[in-house]
């Protein structure tokens, strides 16, 4: 295979991949916002309220933001918030609404999938959501009926390639 | 096996990437001549038994210093520079 000759991407929109036992469905509209520095003071700014949660931590349907690293997260609302770009009073935001992908994969074999997709300990837990799924770094989330998936947008082919052979 | 990151606790190896051994750099650059940067670019000393190396922990993107036995592959410690951890 030729390098340069790149699997045409899927649209990103709609049930993304299917297969016996669960499907991926992306999760659209939602508002993605990149922040670094003062993670209380950013979300106190952005999204009062919103849990700042690590890896496999429960995603309500309201703001959260999954923890990247030590002064980062990437703050999910339900829809995109416009914050101003740039530094300010120890923080900094960067909107990303469709620059990164949200997929929800469930269904009876959601667990199964997780289990392939990672070797991270999910129960022990981790303040960062960070991980390595199917190869591709990704931030990952618990939900009631499977799990979500948080990934840079030029990753998810790769990611529901990897989906459609689970 | 599993690596300790400072930050994120214990993480699949796979998820870590190797930078190197850590040492200082030699400076002023305009003073350090050939020999000197290629024994800094190229010349490890690769120990067997407890080592001190760089990894990079690529989930969180945590740089840290971690001892390892090159011998045995255990772990021995971790630790990020200028962070107690
Ligand atoms: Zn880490």
């Amino acid at each position: 295979m030729r390098e340069t000759n790149w699997t045409p991407a899927r649209p990103a929109r709609g049930i993304l991949a299917a297969r016996p036992g669960f499907a991926a469905r992306s999760v659209a509209g939602l508002g993605q916002t990149l922040v670094s520095g003062d993670l209380d003071a950013a979300l106190a700014a952005l999204a009062p309220g919103a849990p700042l949660i690590g890896l496999y931590g429960l995603a309500p349907d309201g703001a959260y933001a999954l923890r990247v690293a030590r002064d980062r997260a990437l703050l999910v609302t339900p829809a995109p918030i416009g914050p101003a770009d740039g530094w300010r009073q120890g923080w900094c935001a960067t909107a990303v609404d469709d620059g990164w992908a949200a997929v929800d994969v469930e269904g009876d074999g959601a667990g199964l999938v997780l289990m392939q997709g990672t070797s991270a300990d999910l129960a022990a837990g981790s303040p960062s959501a960070a991980v390595l799924f199917a190869g591709q770094r990704v931030l990952l989330a618990r939900r009631p009926n499977g799990f979500r998936l948080h990934v840079e947008a030029p990753r998810l082919e790769a990611l529901l390639k990897w989906l459609d052979g689970a | 096996m599993l690596f300790p990151c400072p930050f994120c606790g214990p993480r699949d190896e796979t998820e870590f990437h190797y930078v190197g051994e850590p040492k200082p750099r030699p400076e002023p650059a305009g003073t350090v001549g050939e020999a000197d940067w290629a024994d800094y670019l190229y010349v490890n000393a690769n120990p067997r038994g407890p080592a001190r190396e760089i990894w990079l922990h690529l989930a969180c993107m945590d740089m840290f210093v971690m001892t390892r036995d090159t011998a045995t592959n255990a772990v021995l410690g971790a630790e990020t520079p200028g962070r107690a951890s």
